[in-house]
């Protein structure tokens, strides 16, 4: 300041310099300042970096199948074998008003045909997901909560998903069941 | 020479990106709307199977179309990805071939399209730089006025005074709950001092319908409902006008049809538009009936077959409860009926199932009885049974759960009603020994008031923000609706299956001894009884003024409500009744035990 | 007994009717084991240390490219390898654009957790800046690299627009950081217009829409980063006040025009001589009079935005939820959408949405506020700038709007003779 009072008049570039210098100070302490500001927030726990969706809050709306930027969704239908009834009518594998308990096309539930029944003794049956097919429209799971024992839910699969800044599909989820989970619990699995 | 190739690869290549993007744009917009494993198509061939019997050819189309439905979905996938690729390749020759194309040309600089003169640029500049913050400014501007609270509310002010006159031509059920409350009132009372503007506007378009009934040119459907078990609210009083005092079941005079019962039950009719719902059960089926109310045509039935949790063989429960003593609840698009097995179905008015459940087998007794309830678009079940008693609302179109309440207290066989208080609706439920009213959408408790006892049975009532609740070996209890306070209690006379039902100036109950009982409203006091030697189990209602209530021998009482409470007609019909009639604009439908029957004057 | 026995199966029904188990867990006689699934698990620290590598060296390659070699070769390698890994490979996601919102949020709430590599990813290119100038944006950032790699042509634009639109960057930078602070959305992500090319897919407006700039960049220089990119808009201050600057040539500038003619964002400004007619009082005047209307605007700006903040609050989930609670309490007849399906199946009340709702406005209304404020001082600033003469006698970089890319180096005919000759003078 006493540089620019000493000689106003003819230093306009010594001026500009002077403020050039200024601005660079800003900037170096603003870079500092955020850095060490932010760097607090660093430690402790764990990072929360991967999407998942709560099961027991998710509503099955439908919007992963569709929201999701992958072209086929990077959220799949995930069965938990521990929990499941292992039922010959099965609410996720069968329509609601099914009459025979066959593979035909008017009885499944399932639109892509992901949905595959074993045998496995009187009267269990096996259901697994073909994760190909799946396209996480949760037709299947809406079926098996409402119906049977919830061991169908939704996941976002860790292999597919890109890992968005902001999951397309957690702002425009109605019950706000996808969150972000540490490396460690990269999974959010019923059983 | 060389340049001339670049050209004519980048001419070439442009021309298949354009045809290609065009292509890939023009597909994105045909599939976005469908997407071929949801065609409306397969969806309702799918429908009309469900609903229709074995039909192979139907069976077989569905199959045909799922395949083709599949394979679309598939390829659309496959192609979409190699088109993209295909795409992104033939950008990159573009842009290569257009790169060397303009080789050489790179250094010729361009022409100088400014001015040499910087500082006009810079005029110019700030110039636009005004204006363009101007014209942001002025859409704010207009963007924020648009939206500013005084002209949403005479928005809305616009909005609800359309939706008024439509509901007076409509009478939208749930819309109508509202008015009947006003409607039913038996005498113009004199205006309360809480005459605030809601009370207003329900007037008003309670003046406004009435004239509307009488310029529609006679519709062949009442308008009136008779939504669940007494009446759209459960609080015993219909909106129901021109109805006939007097007819004879043997003789067939004034009797509009006459069925046998399919299937027993104890449960009450109710009727929307043209259609009469109940149920009936036995050890074979449970299963919700649909009759005309015109005809008394079966329109269609349905059991509560093939759902999930339902117990093989049905709980054990005593003769005089049977299995099908709930009565069903309806929003005029949708019908729901619960069985002693726990199971709870939801049909359209058409008779094909919406969704169906086991709310889990009730451990009951004497049988699971309460009915069933629809307030908007939810559902209330009362399944306070021995273990472990739960208030359910469920969606009416899903099924999905709303809410659960966990309930205190002991087993009880009471259903819910909705209470108006200062306008809000209230779901008020007798327990044993609370007496609890619930916000309808949230399910938060209101208020609870201990003061029941016994096996309860009978459901409240309510008027004027007064809630009523009695029982045989409990007491008679008003409460203040707004805070729960206890008005007066009276233990002189007591209901024990009979439901009591109250005006604005009194309360009347009907015992199973056979006293019918009238109380003031304000103070309690008795003002008259009538011994009348019959045992009552049907509810008395409350239909132009005046009460109707059947004994259990199937003799009908006519009373006045007025302060004289007089005895205007009584005759026997000849068959037991047990069920609390259902009213709508000129009819009554009745079920005793062996048939149902409508009424309407000739 | 049996009575007994209904009971307790009752009980045990009821217990697990809570964890929706309607039936038991059945006890096999074959022997059957539950298969054993299991489910891929990211292996993301290995690409996010390759990520914080790649983009240093590649910051690194530029700079001595700019700074040692003095030639744009090494820096459309560089672009080339950031368009096919950042861009391709990692699929856009790894973004300093998109950080400006984690960092904001994080700035201003205490329990968001701030990942490392986003960190990293905001300062490292800022530090760059503030040492070198825009590095960043040279070559590694993917975006501008694919605007630079399909540029063909550049014909100008009237630099009295473009001067002017200069603003739109950084109100899309205070928007973007208004939404995140409010954790409403991240505005930046959303609208990227080139994600869904690196991705092959996506939502089709923001495919054609990164199209159209592919293909105006093709003609004109970088519209993307010239008049749109946040991030670009905050570089440039630091590159401003940068410590050490790119020089157009080592030798004398012999004011040939070239290199004003190459650069593809307008960034070397002509030698220009104030020989105006207006009076230097006149100037002053003009100047003094926008430094006396920068605090109007200032206060108009917080004034506008402070009004318009109901509106702009619906930006966030639980307004928009809100907004559906009460018009269904009002009439709820009407179907349920899926939110307040979710909404009531929830068991949440209509008080606990409405207080939530509430604080939201307030949040809303105070930071609307600010951000308004910012608003009119970027524009004002903006008018401020652009009353200001200054006189150069040679061609000279504007270093805010320079983004390093290298062109005018080969242009420049003083370079030229430089790398003929070997350079051996230099040092």
């Amino acid at each position: 300041m006493e540089e620019k009072h000493n000689q106003p008049k003819h230093s306009p570039i010594r001026r500009r310099e002077f403020f050039k210098l200024c601005g660079s100070v800003v900037a170096g302490g603003s870079i500092l300042a955020v850095a060490g500001g932010l760097a607090p927030k660093l430690g402790g726990k764990e990072e929360d970096l991967f999407w998942q969706i709560d099961p027991t809050v998710c509503t099955q709306c439908g919007r992963c199948e569709t929201h999701c930027v992958l072209p086929v969704s990077a959220v799949k239908c995930i069965h938990a074998h521990r929990v499941c009834g292992y039922c010959d009518l099965c609410g996720g594998y069968y329509r609601t008003n099914v009459k025979e308990l066959n593979t035909a096309a008017e009885n499944l539930m399932c639109p892509t045909g992901a949905i595959q029944r074993k045998f496995v003794e009187d009267p269990y049956f096996e259901y697994m997901i073909d994760e190909e097919l799946c396209n996480g429209c949760g037709k299947c799971v809406k079926g098996c909560s409402s119906f049977g024992n919830g061991s169908l839910y939704l996941q976002i699969k860790q292999d597919l998903c890109l890992n968005c800044n902001e999951c397309k599909i957690s702002t425009v989820c109605p019950s706000g069941a996808i969150t972000r989970v540490p490396y460690a619990t990269a999974y959010k699995l019923k059983e | 020479m060389n340049k001339d190739i670049y050209r004519n690869i980048a001419a070439v290549t442009a021309v298949f990106i354009i045809t290609l993007s065009v292509m890939l744009i023009t597909n994105y917009f045909q599939v976005r709307g469908i997407t071929p494993l949801q065609t409306e198509v397969i969806e309702t061939l799918k429908e009309l199977n469900d609903t229709n019997a074995d039909n192979p050819v139907l069976q077989e189309q569905i199959r045909q179309l799922d395949l083709l439905a599949r394979r679309a979905y598939f390829i659309q996938e496959d192609h979409l990805k190699s088109g993209v690729y295909i795409l992104l390749g033939m950008v990159l020759i573009f842009v290569l071939s257009l790169r060397f194309y303009f080789k050489g040309e790179m250094h010729i600089p361009d022409k100088e399209i400014d001015p040499i003169d910087e500082w006009m640029l810079k005029s110019k500049s700030r110039r636009y730089l005004t204006w363009g913050t101007l014209g942001l400014v002025a859409v704010a501007l207009l963007f924020v006025f648009l939206s500013s609270p005084l002209l949403k509310s005479s928005e809305n002010k616009e909005e609800t005074e359309e939706t008024l006159i439509a509901d007076s031509g409509e009478a939208v059920p749930v819309e109508e709950t509202a008015t009947t409350e006003a409607m039913a009132e038996p005498q113009p009372a004199a205006t309360e001092t809480n005459g605030n503007t809601p009370t207003e506007v329900t007037e008003t378009s309670v003046t406004t319908e009435t004239p509307a009934i009488a310029e529609v040119p006679q519709p062949a459907v009442s308008k009136v409902t008779s939504n669940a078990f007494r009446g759209n609210q459960s609080n015993g009083i219909s909106s129901a006008k021109g109805i006939p005092t007097q007819w004879d079941l043997a003789g067939g005079s004034n009797i509009l049809w006459k069925k046998p019962i399919p299937r027993a039950g104890h449960n009450s009719p109710v009727i929307n538009g043209n259609r009469v719902f109940f149920t009936g059960g036995d050890k074979e089926a449970r299963e919700l009936f649909c009759y005309d109310l015109t005809s008394g045509e079966q329109l269609w039935s349905m059991q509560a077959t093939n759902i999930p949790g339902s117990p093989a063989t049905p709980p054990a429960v005593t003769e005089d409860t049977g299995l099908a003593s709930s009565s069903v609840a309806t929003d005029g698009k949708h019908v729901c009926a619960i069985f002693a097995t726990g199971d709870l179905l939801c049909a359209d008015m058409e008779g094909k199932r919406v969704w169906a459940k086991n709310l889990g087998v009730p451990d009951n007794h004497y049988g699971f009885v309460s009915s069933l309830l629809i307030y908007g678009n939810t559902l209330y079940v009362q399944y306070d049974n021995n273990k472990d008693p739960q208030l359910f609302a469920l969606d009416v179109a899903t099924g999905n759960t709303r809410w659960v309440k966990k309930r205190t207290g002991k087993i009880c066989w009471s259903s819910p009603i909705i209470a108006y208080v200062n306008q809000k609706p209230q779901l008020v439920l007798m327990g044993n020994p609370q007496m609890t009213a619930y916000d309808p959408t949230s399910g938060e408790q209101l208020w609870q008031v201990d003061c029941m006892g016994g096996e309860v049975c009978s459901c409240p009532a309510s008027a004027d923000g007064v809630i009523y609740g009695a029982n045989e070996y409990a007491k008679l209890v008003a409460i203040n609706g707004t805070d729960g306070q206890v008005l007066w209690e009276s233990t002189e006379y007591l209901p024990e299956v009979s439901s009591p039902v109250a005006t604005k100036k009194h309360l009347y109950l009907a015992t199973s001894y056979g006293v019918l009982a009238s109380y003031d409203a304000k103070s309690g006091a008795l003002v008259k009884e009538h011994e009348l030697n019959e045992e009552f189990y049907s509810s008395p209602m409350i239909v132009e003024g005046k009460l109707y209530l059947f004994s259990n021998n199937g003799k009908l009482f006519i009373f006045s409500t007025d302060d004289a409470f007089t005895l205007i007609n009584s005759f026997e019909t000849g068959e037991r009744t047990l069920a609390t009639p259902a009213f709508t604009d000129g009819k009554i439908v009745v079920r005793t035990e062996e048939s149902i029957y409508c009424v309407a004057a000739k | 007994m049996r009575k007994l026995k209904t009971i307790a199966a009752l009980v045990g029904c009821w217990g697990i009717a809570q964890a929706q188990n309607r039936f038991p867990k059945p006890d096999f006689e074959s022997g059957y084991q539950y298969p054993d699934l299991q489910y891929a698990v990211p292996n993301e620290t290995l690409w996010v240390i390759l990520d914080l590598l790649l983009l240093v060296a590649l910051m690194g390659i530029v700079t001595w490219a700019l700074y040692k070699r003095h030639t744009r070769g090494p820096i459309f390698w560089v672009s080339l390898i950031s368009v096919g890994y950042f861009g391709f490979f990692r699929e856009g996601c790894v973004c300093s654009i998109g950080s400006i919102q984690n960092i904001a949020l994080a700035l201003v709430d205490d329990s968001y957790h701030l990942p490392l590599t986003v960190l990293l990813f905001f300062l490292l290119p800022i530090l760059f800046a503030f040492l070198f100038g825009r590095v960043f944006c040279a070559g590694v950032c993917p975006f501008g690299a694919l605007q630079e790699l399909v540029n063909v042509k550049n014909y100008r634009i009237s630099e009295a627009i473009t001067a002017a639109l200069k603003v739109i960057p950084w109100l899309y930078l205070i928007f973007a950081v208004l939404y995140a602070v409010t954790r409403s959305q991240f505005i930046i992500c959303q609208f990227d217009p080139f994600i869904g090319i690196f991705r092959l897919g996506g939502d089709m407006g923001l495919i054609l829409f990164g199209a159209l700039l592919l293909v105006m960049s093709i003609f004109t220089g970088r519209p993307f980063c010239r008049f749109l990119c946040p991030y670009g808009a905050l570089l440039s201050l630091f590159s401003s006040v940068s410590i050490w600057k790119i020089k157009l040539t080592r030798k004398s500038c012999i004011n040939c025009e070239l290199c004003h003619n190459s650069c593809p964002v307008d960034a070397i400004r002509p030698p220009y001589a104030n020989k105006l007619k207006e009076s230097r009082s006149a100037g002053v005047r003009r100047l003094l009079a926008y430094f006396v209307v920068l605090p109007v605007m200032i206060i108009a700006g917080a004034l506008l935005m402070r009004m318009a903040s109901p509106n702009l609050s619906r930006a966030h989930k639980d307004v928009r939820l809100y907004d559906q609670v009460i018009q269904h309490e009002a009439q709820p007849e009407e179907e349920l959408s899926l939110e307040l399906e979710a909404f009531y199946g929830q068991g949440r009340s209509v008080e606990e949405i409405t207080a939530l709702y509430e604080a939201k406005v307030t949040e809303y209304r105070f930071w609307c506020t600010i951000a308004g404020a910012l608003m009119g001082l970027v524009i004002g600033l903006a008018l401020i700038r652009l009353s200001v003469k200054r006189s150069r006698k040679q061609y000279e970089i504007n270093h805010a709007n320079c983004v390093a890319c290298g062109q005018c180096f080969n242009y420049c005919p003083q370079n030229k003779q430089m790398n003929e000759s070997h350079k051996p003078s230099e040092s």
